[in-house]
Protein backbone atom coordinates (compact mmCIF):
# COMPACT_ATOMS: atom_id res chain seq x y z
CA UNK A 1 0.00 0.00 0.00
CA UNK A 2 1.01 3.72 -0.83
CA UNK A 3 1.47 6.92 1.47
CA UNK A 4 -1.67 6.80 3.76
CA UNK A 5 -3.50 10.07 2.23
CA UNK A 6 -4.38 13.15 3.99
CA UNK A 7 -7.27 12.73 6.57
CA UNK A 8 -10.40 14.56 5.55
CA UNK A 9 -12.86 14.07 8.38
CA UNK A 10 -11.53 13.27 11.85
CA UNK A 11 -13.72 12.55 14.63
CA UNK A 12 -12.79 12.24 17.92
CA UNK A 13 -14.55 11.30 21.37
CA UNK A 14 -17.80 12.46 20.10
CA UNK A 15 -21.01 12.09 22.32
CA UNK A 16 -24.13 13.28 22.13
CA UNK A 17 -27.45 12.41 25.11
CA UNK A 18 -31.15 12.97 24.25
CA UNK A 19 -32.90 13.10 27.42
CA UNK A 20 -31.25 10.36 29.60
CA UNK A 21 -30.34 8.13 25.86
CA UNK A 22 -27.01 7.72 25.17
CA UNK A 23 -27.15 8.41 21.35
CA UNK A 24 -23.26 8.36 20.07
CA UNK A 25 -21.04 7.69 22.91
CA UNK A 26 -17.03 8.54 22.76
CA UNK A 27 -17.42 7.66 19.17
CA UNK A 28 -13.85 8.36 17.00
CA UNK A 29 -12.82 7.39 13.13
CA UNK A 30 -11.38 9.05 10.53
CA UNK A 31 -11.70 9.19 6.80
CA UNK A 32 -9.06 9.61 4.26
CA UNK A 33 -9.00 11.26 1.02
CA UNK A 34 -10.61 8.93 -1.82
CA UNK A 35 -11.61 6.56 0.77
CA UNK A 36 -14.90 5.01 1.16
CA UNK A 37 -16.54 4.05 4.96
CA UNK A 38 -19.45 2.17 5.05
CA UNK A 39 -20.81 3.28 8.56
CA UNK A 40 -22.89 -0.10 9.40
CA UNK A 41 -24.86 -0.97 12.44
CA UNK A 42 -28.35 -2.00 13.98
CA UNK A 43 -31.44 0.58 14.20
CA UNK A 44 -30.60 2.88 16.59
CA UNK A 45 -27.17 2.65 16.61
CA UNK A 46 -26.16 5.94 16.38
CA UNK A 47 -25.12 6.17 12.28
CA UNK A 48 -27.25 8.80 11.73
CA UNK A 49 -27.03 10.64 14.48
CA UNK A 50 -23.35 11.04 14.17
CA UNK A 51 -24.35 12.15 10.42
CA UNK A 52 -26.22 15.25 11.98
CA UNK A 53 -23.76 16.04 14.53
CA UNK A 54 -20.67 16.25 11.68
CA UNK A 55 -22.94 18.16 8.92
CA UNK A 56 -24.26 20.76 11.85
CA UNK A 57 -27.61 19.49 12.09
CA UNK A 58 -27.00 18.62 16.04
CA UNK A 59 -24.65 19.68 18.43
CA UNK A 60 -22.81 17.49 20.08
CA UNK A 61 -22.38 17.47 23.78
CA UNK A 62 -18.37 16.46 23.84
CA UNK A 63 -15.91 15.49 21.51
CA UNK A 64 -14.47 17.02 18.44
CA UNK A 65 -14.91 16.97 14.67
CA UNK A 66 -12.52 18.25 12.16
CA UNK A 67 -12.74 18.69 8.36
CA UNK A 68 -9.32 19.42 6.55
CA UNK A 69 -8.05 20.01 9.96
CA UNK A 70 -10.85 23.01 11.06
CA UNK A 71 -12.58 22.27 13.91
CA UNK A 72 -16.67 22.22 13.17
CA UNK A 73 -18.38 21.84 16.52
CA UNK A 74 -20.54 24.72 16.94
CA UNK A 75 -21.22 26.04 13.49
CA UNK A 76 -24.19 25.99 11.70
CA UNK A 77 -25.00 23.44 8.85
CA UNK A 78 -24.46 26.17 5.71
CA UNK A 79 -20.87 26.73 7.14
CA UNK A 80 -20.03 23.23 7.01
CA UNK A 81 -21.55 22.86 4.18
CA UNK A 82 -19.37 25.95 2.66
CA UNK A 83 -16.22 24.41 3.83
CA UNK A 84 -16.61 21.59 1.67
CA UNK A 85 -19.41 18.99 3.31
CA UNK A 86 -22.06 17.26 1.53
CA UNK A 87 -24.58 15.22 3.34
CA UNK A 88 -27.93 13.75 1.90
CA UNK A 89 -30.99 12.62 4.53
CA UNK A 90 -32.45 9.30 4.40
CA UNK A 91 -35.24 9.97 1.84
CA UNK A 92 -33.98 12.76 -1.37
CA UNK A 93 -34.89 16.19 -0.60
CA UNK A 94 -34.96 17.73 -4.11
CA UNK A 95 -36.52 21.61 -4.41
CA UNK A 96 -39.92 19.57 -5.97
CA UNK A 97 -41.10 23.19 -7.95
CA UNK A 98 -37.89 23.65 -8.94
CA UNK A 99 -36.48 22.24 -12.12
CA UNK A 100 -33.95 18.91 -12.37
CA UNK A 101 -31.66 22.10 -14.16
CA UNK A 102 -32.30 24.46 -11.27
CA UNK A 103 -31.37 21.78 -8.57
CA UNK A 104 -28.11 20.92 -10.37
CA UNK A 105 -27.08 24.68 -10.92
CA UNK A 106 -28.12 25.34 -6.94
CA UNK A 107 -25.53 22.51 -6.23
CA UNK A 108 -23.17 24.93 -7.80
CA UNK A 109 -22.93 26.55 -5.20
CA UNK A 110 -22.17 29.93 -6.71
CA UNK A 111 -22.97 32.04 -3.64
CA UNK A 112 -21.36 35.51 -4.90
CA UNK A 113 -24.49 35.68 -8.11
CA UNK A 114 -27.05 35.23 -5.26
CA UNK A 115 -26.67 38.46 -4.16
CA UNK A 116 -30.07 40.61 -4.39
CA UNK A 117 -28.45 44.01 -5.35
CA UNK A 118 -25.86 41.73 -7.68
CA UNK A 119 -29.12 39.87 -9.46
CA UNK A 120 -30.89 43.34 -9.44
CA UNK A 121 -28.01 45.34 -11.19
CA UNK A 122 -26.07 42.61 -12.91
CA UNK A 123 -28.57 40.49 -14.70
CA UNK A 124 -26.91 39.78 -18.08
CA UNK A 125 -23.57 39.46 -16.64
CA UNK A 126 -24.52 36.80 -14.00
CA UNK A 127 -26.11 35.20 -16.86
CA UNK A 128 -23.07 35.06 -19.23
CA UNK A 129 -21.36 34.15 -16.08
CA UNK A 130 -23.53 31.27 -15.46
CA UNK A 131 -23.69 29.88 -18.81
CA UNK A 132 -20.19 28.06 -17.50
CA UNK A 133 -22.16 26.37 -14.58
CA UNK A 134 -24.77 24.92 -17.03
CA UNK A 135 -22.40 23.69 -19.38
CA UNK A 136 -20.54 21.86 -16.60
CA UNK A 137 -24.47 20.98 -15.13
CA UNK A 138 -25.49 19.48 -18.85
CA UNK A 139 -23.13 17.09 -18.57
CA UNK A 140 -23.42 15.98 -14.98
CA UNK A 141 -26.85 15.52 -16.16
CA UNK A 142 -25.76 13.42 -19.18
CA UNK A 143 -24.05 11.17 -16.93
CA UNK A 144 -26.62 10.73 -14.49
CA UNK A 145 -29.07 10.07 -17.51
CA UNK A 146 -31.24 13.13 -16.18
CA UNK A 147 -30.82 15.09 -19.91
CA UNK A 148 -34.09 14.55 -20.89
CA UNK A 149 -36.00 15.43 -17.82
CA UNK A 150 -33.88 18.60 -17.52
CA UNK A 151 -36.46 21.21 -17.46
CA UNK A 152 -38.92 19.04 -15.63
CA UNK A 153 -40.04 20.03 -12.15
CA UNK A 154 -37.89 17.82 -9.83
CA UNK A 155 -41.05 16.67 -7.96
CA UNK A 156 -42.27 14.96 -10.76
CA UNK A 157 -39.17 12.45 -11.04
CA UNK A 158 -39.68 8.52 -9.89
CA UNK A 159 -38.54 7.52 -6.29
CA UNK A 160 -35.03 6.03 -8.94
CA UNK A 161 -34.81 9.50 -10.65
CA UNK A 162 -34.82 11.37 -7.96
CA UNK A 163 -31.92 9.55 -6.08
CA UNK A 164 -29.77 10.10 -9.11
CA UNK A 165 -30.30 13.60 -8.77
CA UNK A 166 -29.47 13.59 -5.41
CA UNK A 167 -25.74 12.17 -6.48
CA UNK A 168 -26.08 14.68 -9.67
CA UNK A 169 -26.17 17.64 -7.04
CA UNK A 170 -23.28 16.29 -5.00
CA UNK A 171 -21.37 15.56 -8.23
CA UNK A 172 -22.25 19.43 -9.12
CA UNK A 173 -21.18 20.56 -5.87
CA UNK A 174 -17.84 19.11 -5.90
CA UNK A 175 -17.52 18.62 -2.18
CA UNK A 176 -14.02 17.76 0.05
CA UNK A 177 -16.92 14.97 1.88
CA UNK A 178 -19.95 12.97 0.81
CA UNK A 179 -21.51 11.90 3.75
CA UNK A 180 -24.46 9.33 2.50
CA UNK A 181 -27.56 8.27 4.86
CA UNK A 182 -29.20 5.02 3.41
CA UNK A 183 -28.55 6.01 -0.32
CA UNK A 184 -29.71 2.44 -1.16
CA UNK A 185 -33.30 3.02 0.54
CA UNK A 186 -36.22 2.03 -2.12
CA UNK A 187 -33.42 1.42 -4.60
CA UNK A 188 -33.63 -1.79 -7.51
CA UNK A 189 -30.56 -3.38 -8.29
CA UNK A 190 -30.04 -2.08 -11.73
CA UNK A 191 -29.99 1.46 -9.96
CA UNK A 192 -27.91 0.40 -6.74
CA UNK A 193 -25.15 -0.31 -9.24
CA UNK A 194 -25.19 3.15 -10.91
CA UNK A 195 -25.23 4.19 -7.24
CA UNK A 196 -21.93 2.37 -6.18
CA UNK A 197 -20.45 3.65 -9.40
CA UNK A 198 -20.87 7.35 -8.50
CA UNK A 199 -19.83 6.64 -4.85
CA UNK A 200 -16.79 5.32 -6.52
CA UNK A 201 -16.30 8.15 -8.94
CA UNK A 202 -16.64 10.55 -6.23
CA UNK A 203 -13.76 8.44 -4.21
CA UNK A 204 -11.21 8.53 -7.32
CA UNK A 205 -11.88 12.58 -7.66
CA UNK A 206 -9.96 12.44 -4.01
CA UNK A 207 -13.62 12.89 -2.05
CA UNK A 208 -14.19 11.26 1.09
CA UNK A 209 -16.99 9.39 1.39
CA UNK A 210 -18.63 7.99 4.57
CA UNK A 211 -22.03 5.65 3.51
CA UNK A 212 -24.48 5.03 6.47
CA UNK A 213 -26.36 2.14 5.19
CA UNK A 214 -28.12 -1.50 5.66
CA UNK A 215 -27.37 -2.93 2.60
CA UNK A 216 -24.28 -5.30 3.38
CA UNK A 217 -23.78 -6.57 0.09
CA UNK A 218 -23.81 -3.33 -1.03
CA UNK A 219 -21.42 -2.27 1.49
CA UNK A 220 -19.16 -5.10 0.96
CA UNK A 221 -18.48 -3.87 -2.74
CA UNK A 222 -18.41 -0.16 -2.23
CA UNK A 223 -16.86 0.40 0.84
CA UNK A 224 -12.43 0.63 0.97
CA UNK A 225 -13.30 -0.04 5.37
CA UNK A 226 -16.52 -0.27 7.68
CA UNK A 227 -16.91 1.79 11.14
CA UNK A 228 -19.56 -0.69 12.98
CA UNK A 229 -21.69 1.06 15.57
CA UNK A 230 -24.03 -0.45 18.59
CA UNK A 231 -25.70 1.43 20.80
CA UNK A 232 -23.88 4.64 20.51
CA UNK A 233 -20.32 3.42 20.46
CA UNK A 234 -18.09 1.94 17.69
CA UNK A 235 -17.37 -1.35 18.40
CA UNK A 236 -15.55 -2.57 15.42
CA UNK A 237 -13.37 -0.92 12.89
CA UNK A 238 -11.43 -1.95 9.80
CA UNK A 239 -11.80 -4.18 6.62
CA UNK A 240 -15.14 -5.93 6.13
CA UNK A 241 -13.67 -8.78 5.60
CA UNK A 242 -11.77 -8.92 8.76
CA UNK A 243 -15.04 -8.12 10.66
CA UNK A 244 -17.00 -11.60 10.30
CA UNK A 245 -15.59 -13.34 12.60
CA UNK A 246 -15.74 -10.41 15.12
CA UNK A 247 -17.86 -11.73 17.80
CA UNK A 248 -19.09 -8.38 18.84
CA UNK A 249 -20.26 -7.85 15.33
CA UNK A 250 -22.13 -10.67 15.01
CA UNK A 251 -23.50 -10.34 18.23
CA UNK A 252 -25.25 -6.71 17.30
CA UNK A 253 -26.65 -7.86 14.29
CA UNK A 254 -27.91 -10.94 16.82
CA UNK A 255 -26.44 -13.50 14.49
CA UNK A 256 -27.31 -12.27 10.97
CA UNK A 257 -25.01 -14.28 9.04
CA UNK A 258 -22.71 -11.34 7.46
CA UNK A 259 -20.96 -13.55 4.43
CA UNK A 260 -24.18 -13.74 2.89
CA UNK A 261 -24.83 -12.26 -0.53
CA UNK B 1 -62.73 59.65 -12.25
CA UNK B 2 -64.36 57.22 -10.53
CA UNK B 3 -62.18 54.79 -12.65
CA UNK B 4 -58.72 56.54 -12.41
CA UNK B 5 -59.36 56.12 -8.46
CA UNK B 6 -60.22 52.54 -8.76
CA UNK B 7 -57.00 51.72 -11.16
CA UNK B 8 -54.60 53.86 -9.25
CA UNK B 9 -55.73 51.77 -5.63
CA UNK B 10 -55.25 48.74 -7.53
CA UNK B 11 -51.84 49.98 -8.65
CA UNK B 12 -50.91 50.85 -5.37
CA UNK B 13 -51.93 47.35 -3.88
CA UNK B 14 -50.38 45.85 -7.02
CA UNK B 15 -46.94 46.86 -5.67
CA UNK B 16 -47.67 46.12 -1.91
CA UNK B 17 -48.50 42.50 -3.62
CA UNK B 18 -45.14 41.96 -5.30
CA UNK B 19 -43.47 42.90 -2.13
CA UNK B 20 -45.47 40.20 -0.04
CA UNK B 21 -45.41 37.86 -3.14
CA UNK B 22 -41.24 37.80 -1.98
CA UNK B 23 -41.96 36.76 0.92
CA UNK B 24 -44.57 34.57 0.86
CA UNK B 25 -44.81 33.15 -2.82
CA UNK B 26 -40.69 33.04 -3.19
CA UNK B 27 -39.37 32.77 0.42
CA UNK B 28 -42.38 30.71 1.47
CA UNK B 29 -43.24 32.73 4.44
CA UNK B 30 -47.01 33.56 5.21
CA UNK B 31 -46.70 37.13 6.72
CA UNK B 32 -49.35 38.63 8.33
CA UNK B 33 -47.77 41.72 9.40
CA UNK B 34 -47.19 43.20 5.85
CA UNK B 35 -50.25 45.42 5.68
CA UNK B 36 -48.69 47.37 9.21
CA UNK B 37 -45.64 48.01 6.46
CA UNK B 38 -48.06 49.64 4.27
CA UNK B 39 -49.49 51.31 7.28
CA UNK B 40 -46.43 52.98 8.75
CA UNK B 41 -45.43 53.77 5.32
CA UNK B 42 -48.80 56.01 5.20
CA UNK B 43 -48.26 57.32 8.60
CA UNK B 44 -44.40 58.21 8.40
CA UNK B 45 -44.89 59.99 4.83
CA UNK B 46 -47.72 62.25 6.21
CA UNK B 47 -46.13 63.32 9.43
CA UNK B 48 -43.07 64.50 6.80
CA UNK B 49 -45.19 66.37 5.14
CA UNK B 50 -48.02 67.87 6.31
CA UNK B 51 -46.22 69.74 9.15
CA UNK B 52 -46.34 70.72 13.11
CA UNK B 53 -49.77 69.44 14.37
CA UNK B 54 -52.38 71.86 15.84
CA UNK B 55 -53.48 71.15 19.38
CA UNK B 56 -55.37 68.90 20.27
CA UNK B 57 -54.08 66.96 17.56
CA UNK B 58 -50.66 65.57 18.39
CA UNK B 59 -48.69 63.17 16.16
CA UNK B 60 -44.54 62.93 16.20
CA UNK B 61 -42.13 64.88 13.61
CA UNK B 62 -44.69 67.11 11.67
CA UNK B 63 -42.06 68.35 8.96
CA UNK B 64 -42.20 69.85 5.98
CA UNK B 65 -40.51 67.86 3.38
CA UNK B 66 -40.79 67.62 0.19
CA UNK B 67 -42.95 64.49 -0.95
CA UNK B 68 -40.33 62.22 -2.93
CA UNK B 69 -37.55 62.96 0.10
CA UNK B 70 -40.48 62.06 2.56
CA UNK B 71 -41.36 58.47 0.86
CA UNK B 72 -37.41 57.63 0.90
CA UNK B 73 -37.42 57.87 4.63
CA UNK B 74 -41.12 56.09 5.16
CA UNK B 75 -39.68 53.20 3.15
CA UNK B 76 -36.27 53.44 5.19
CA UNK B 77 -38.93 53.55 8.69
CA UNK B 78 -40.45 50.46 7.43
CA UNK B 79 -37.22 48.45 6.39
CA UNK B 80 -36.08 49.54 10.11
CA UNK B 81 -39.34 47.91 11.48
CA UNK B 82 -39.47 44.94 9.76
CA UNK B 83 -35.88 44.08 10.35
CA UNK B 84 -37.14 44.21 14.15
CA UNK B 85 -39.96 42.35 13.50
CA UNK B 86 -38.17 39.80 11.11
CA UNK B 87 -35.07 39.17 13.33
CA UNK B 88 -37.69 37.66 16.16
CA UNK B 89 -40.15 35.72 14.07
CA UNK B 90 -37.71 34.50 10.98
CA UNK B 91 -35.15 33.12 12.79
CA UNK B 92 -37.02 29.58 14.20
CA UNK B 93 -40.17 30.08 13.50
CA UNK B 94 -42.19 28.49 10.61
CA UNK B 95 -45.02 28.28 8.51
CA UNK B 96 -48.15 28.58 11.48
CA UNK B 97 -45.44 29.55 14.21
CA UNK B 98 -44.60 32.28 12.22
CA UNK B 99 -48.05 33.55 10.90
CA UNK B 100 -48.96 33.97 14.58
CA UNK B 101 -45.81 35.89 15.54
CA UNK B 102 -46.13 38.38 12.76
CA UNK B 103 -50.10 38.76 13.28
CA UNK B 104 -49.29 39.46 17.29
CA UNK B 105 -46.57 41.70 16.21
CA UNK B 106 -49.10 44.00 13.88
CA UNK B 107 -51.61 43.31 16.63
CA UNK B 108 -49.63 45.27 19.08
CA UNK B 109 -48.59 47.52 16.46
CA UNK B 110 -52.00 48.88 15.69
CA UNK B 111 -53.17 48.95 19.54
CA UNK B 112 -50.16 51.09 19.97
CA UNK B 113 -50.92 53.56 17.49
CA UNK B 114 -54.47 53.46 18.14
CA UNK B 115 -54.50 54.04 21.67
CA UNK B 116 -51.01 56.05 22.17
CA UNK B 117 -51.98 59.25 20.60
CA UNK B 118 -48.56 61.50 20.29
CA UNK B 119 -47.19 58.99 17.80
CA UNK B 120 -50.16 58.89 15.08
CA UNK B 121 -52.73 60.98 17.15
CA UNK B 122 -54.42 57.66 17.78
CA UNK B 123 -57.84 56.66 16.34
CA UNK B 124 -58.69 60.13 14.83
CA UNK B 125 -54.93 59.57 12.75
CA UNK B 126 -53.52 61.73 11.03
CA UNK B 127 -54.34 63.90 7.80
CA UNK B 128 -53.28 66.77 5.37
CA UNK B 129 -51.73 65.42 2.61
CA UNK B 130 -53.39 67.24 -0.16
CA UNK B 131 -51.83 66.45 -3.74
CA UNK B 132 -48.05 67.24 -3.00
CA UNK B 133 -47.08 69.24 -5.71
CA UNK B 134 -50.36 70.52 -7.40
CA UNK B 135 -49.71 74.18 -7.18
CA UNK B 136 -45.98 73.46 -8.47
CA UNK B 137 -46.99 71.48 -11.41
CA UNK B 138 -49.84 73.97 -11.81
CA UNK B 139 -52.88 71.28 -11.70
CA UNK B 140 -56.45 70.79 -10.99
CA UNK B 141 -57.84 68.62 -8.88
CA UNK B 142 -58.95 66.22 -11.52
CA UNK B 143 -55.82 66.93 -13.61
CA UNK B 144 -53.78 66.05 -10.39
CA UNK B 145 -55.13 62.74 -9.98
CA UNK B 146 -54.78 61.64 -13.64
CA UNK B 147 -51.29 62.53 -13.40
CA UNK B 148 -50.72 60.52 -10.11
CA UNK B 149 -52.47 57.88 -11.52
CA UNK B 150 -49.48 58.07 -14.01
CA UNK B 151 -46.69 57.92 -11.74
CA UNK B 152 -48.44 55.11 -9.67
CA UNK B 153 -48.10 53.12 -12.65
CA UNK B 154 -44.88 53.81 -13.59
CA UNK B 155 -43.55 53.04 -10.29
CA UNK B 156 -45.73 50.05 -10.67
CA UNK B 157 -43.85 49.13 -13.86
CA UNK B 158 -40.46 49.92 -13.17
CA UNK B 159 -41.22 47.46 -9.66
CA UNK B 160 -42.67 44.51 -11.33
CA UNK B 161 -39.79 44.93 -14.11
CA UNK B 162 -37.18 44.64 -11.17
CA UNK B 163 -39.20 42.04 -9.36
CA UNK B 164 -39.71 39.95 -12.36
CA UNK B 165 -35.84 39.94 -12.60
CA UNK B 166 -34.86 39.43 -9.69
CA UNK B 167 -37.47 36.16 -9.94
CA UNK B 168 -35.48 34.29 -12.83
CA UNK B 169 -31.98 35.63 -10.97
CA UNK B 170 -30.13 33.53 -9.00
CA UNK B 171 -31.46 35.16 -5.50
CA UNK B 172 -35.06 34.20 -6.74
CA UNK B 173 -33.65 30.81 -7.38
CA UNK B 174 -31.88 30.47 -3.86
CA UNK B 175 -35.51 32.04 -2.57
CA UNK B 176 -37.12 28.92 -3.89
CA UNK B 177 -35.02 26.26 -3.20
CA UNK B 178 -35.76 27.31 0.77
CA UNK B 179 -39.21 27.15 -0.02
CA UNK B 180 -39.31 23.76 -0.96
CA UNK B 181 -36.83 22.02 1.26
CA UNK B 182 -34.94 24.47 4.05
CA UNK B 183 -32.84 21.91 5.28
CA UNK B 184 -31.56 20.74 1.71
CA UNK B 185 -30.84 24.21 1.41
CA UNK B 186 -28.72 24.37 4.22
CA UNK B 187 -27.04 21.10 3.64
CA UNK B 188 -25.64 22.82 -0.16
CA UNK B 189 -24.61 25.98 1.84
CA UNK B 190 -27.31 28.62 1.99
CA UNK B 191 -27.86 30.37 5.24
CA UNK B 192 -31.40 30.45 5.44
CA UNK B 193 -32.26 32.67 8.21
CA UNK B 194 -29.98 35.78 5.87
CA UNK B 195 -31.74 34.72 3.12
CA UNK B 196 -35.15 35.01 4.04
CA UNK B 197 -34.36 38.36 6.33
CA UNK B 198 -32.90 39.54 2.66
CA UNK B 199 -35.97 38.66 1.15
CA UNK B 200 -38.51 40.36 4.18
CA UNK B 201 -36.80 43.35 3.97
CA UNK B 202 -36.94 44.06 0.72
CA UNK B 203 -40.57 42.95 0.29
CA UNK B 204 -40.97 45.11 3.44
CA UNK B 205 -39.77 48.35 1.56
CA UNK B 206 -42.05 47.80 -1.36
CA UNK B 207 -44.94 47.85 1.28
CA UNK B 208 -43.52 50.90 2.20
CA UNK B 209 -43.25 52.20 -1.29
CA UNK B 210 -47.34 51.67 -1.57
CA UNK B 211 -47.95 52.74 1.94
CA UNK B 212 -46.54 56.29 0.73
CA UNK B 213 -48.27 56.61 -2.24
CA UNK B 214 -51.43 55.14 -0.31
CA UNK B 215 -51.37 58.39 1.43
CA UNK B 216 -51.56 60.79 -1.37
CA UNK B 217 -53.95 58.53 -2.41
CA UNK B 218 -56.60 59.14 0.78
CA UNK B 219 -54.47 62.18 1.88
CA UNK B 220 -55.50 60.39 5.41
CA UNK B 221 -54.60 57.96 7.25
CA UNK B 222 -56.18 56.12 10.47
CA UNK B 223 -56.59 52.84 12.56
CA UNK B 224 -59.89 52.17 10.19
CA UNK B 225 -58.01 52.18 7.20
CA UNK B 226 -55.40 49.15 7.91
CA UNK B 227 -56.98 46.53 10.11
CA UNK B 228 -55.68 43.26 9.44
CA UNK B 229 -58.16 42.12 7.33
CA UNK B 230 -57.47 43.71 4.42
CA UNK B 231 -54.73 41.39 3.66
CA UNK B 232 -56.68 38.81 2.92
CA UNK B 233 -57.68 40.62 0.17
CA UNK B 234 -54.16 40.99 -1.38
CA UNK B 235 -53.56 36.96 -0.40
CA UNK B 236 -56.72 36.52 -2.78
CA UNK B 237 -55.19 38.63 -5.12
CA UNK B 238 -51.96 36.61 -5.21
CA UNK B 239 -53.71 33.16 -5.12
CA UNK B 240 -56.36 33.93 -7.94
CA UNK B 241 -53.07 35.88 -10.27
CA UNK B 242 -50.63 32.93 -9.01
CA UNK B 243 -48.02 32.29 -6.10
CA UNK B 244 -44.68 33.51 -7.56
CA UNK B 245 -45.50 34.61 -10.39
CA UNK B 246 -44.83 38.28 -11.18
CA UNK B 247 -46.77 39.57 -13.90
CA UNK B 248 -49.81 36.79 -12.95
CA UNK B 249 -49.74 38.35 -9.23
CA UNK B 250 -50.21 42.22 -10.63
CA UNK B 251 -52.90 40.65 -12.81
CA UNK B 252 -54.70 38.91 -9.86
CA UNK B 253 -54.60 42.44 -7.80
CA UNK B 254 -56.21 43.76 -10.74
CA UNK B 255 -58.93 41.51 -10.93
CA UNK B 256 -59.60 40.76 -7.43
CA UNK B 257 -59.95 44.75 -7.04
CA UNK B 258 -61.74 45.74 -10.64
CA UNK B 259 -63.40 42.50 -11.41
CA UNK B 260 -64.40 41.19 -7.52
CA UNK B 261 -64.69 44.36 -5.44
CA UNK B 262 -66.23 46.39 -7.80
CA UNK B 263 -68.85 43.65 -8.92
CA UNK B 264 -69.77 43.30 -5.40
CA UNK B 265 -70.74 46.84 -4.35
CA UNK B 266 -73.82 45.88 -6.90
CA UNK B 267 -75.14 43.70 -4.33
CA UNK B 268 -77.98 44.26 -2.09
CA UNK B 269 -77.45 46.56 0.20
CA UNK B 270 -80.32 46.83 2.41
CA UNK B 271 -80.40 50.52 4.21
CA UNK B 272 -81.42 49.33 7.36
CA UNK B 273 -78.21 46.87 7.40
CA UNK B 274 -75.38 48.85 5.41
CA UNK B 275 -72.64 46.70 6.80
CA UNK B 276 -74.31 43.47 4.92
CA UNK B 277 -72.14 44.62 1.58
CA UNK B 278 -69.43 44.70 3.05
CA UNK B 279 -69.61 41.69 5.24
CA UNK B 280 -70.76 39.77 2.15
CA UNK B 281 -67.70 41.02 0.06
CA UNK B 282 -65.67 39.40 3.00
CA UNK B 283 -67.47 36.22 3.04
CA UNK B 284 -67.24 35.80 -0.84
CA UNK B 285 -63.34 36.42 -0.81
CA UNK B 286 -62.95 33.62 2.12
CA UNK B 287 -65.29 31.73 -0.93
CA UNK B 288 -62.54 33.07 -3.76
CA UNK B 289 -59.65 31.74 -1.69
CA UNK B 290 -61.63 27.81 -0.86
CA UNK B 291 -62.30 27.96 -4.39
CA UNK B 292 -58.62 28.45 -5.82
CA UNK B 293 -57.35 26.28 -3.55
CA UNK B 294 -59.65 23.27 -4.49
CA UNK B 295 -59.47 24.12 -8.34
CA UNK B 296 -56.36 25.96 -8.93
CA UNK B 297 -54.17 26.01 -6.55
CA UNK B 298 -51.14 27.26 -8.45
CA UNK B 299 -53.03 30.59 -9.75
CA UNK B 300 -54.56 31.49 -12.81
CA UNK B 301 -50.48 32.28 -14.18
CA UNK B 302 -48.55 29.26 -12.48
CA UNK B 303 -44.86 30.34 -11.31
CA UNK B 304 -42.82 30.01 -14.32
CA UNK B 305 -40.28 27.39 -14.28
CA UNK B 306 -36.83 28.63 -15.77
CA UNK B 307 -35.56 26.38 -19.29
CA UNK B 308 -32.58 25.23 -20.26
CA UNK B 309 -32.28 25.79 -23.63
CA UNK B 310 -28.80 25.01 -24.32
CA UNK B 311 -27.49 21.88 -26.29
CA UNK B 312 -28.02 18.20 -25.62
Amino acid sequence: MSEPAAPVLEIANLSKSFGGIRAVHECSFCVRQGQVIGLIGPNGAGKSTVVDLVSGFGRPDSGSIRLAGQELIGMRPDVISRLGLIRTFQTPREWRGLTVMDNVLLARRQFGRESLWRCATRARRLRREEEADRVQARAILDRFKLTDLKNAPAGTLSGGQKRLLEFARIAAAEPRLVMLDEPMGGVNPVLGAQIRDAVRQFAAAGQAVVVVEHNLPFIEKTCDEVVVMDLGEVIAQGAFDGLRGNPRVVDAYLGMDLSHD
Amino acid sequence: MYWVSIVTEAAIFAILALGLDVVWGWAGDFDLAFYGYLALGSYMTMVLTIGKPTPPVSYILGYHLPYPVALLLAVAAVVVLAALIGAVALRNLREIYFAVTTLSAVSALYLIVENYTPLFDGYNGVYGLVNPGQTALNLTYNGYRIVFLGVVLVLLALVCLLVQRLSASPFGRMLRSIREDEHAAAAYGRGVFSAKYRAYLFGAALAGLAGGLFAVFISAFNPSAWTPQELLVIYAAILVGGRGNPLGVVAGVFGVYIGFIELTRFLPAPSSRPEFGPALRQVLIGLLIILMLKFRPAGLFSERLSRDRGPQ
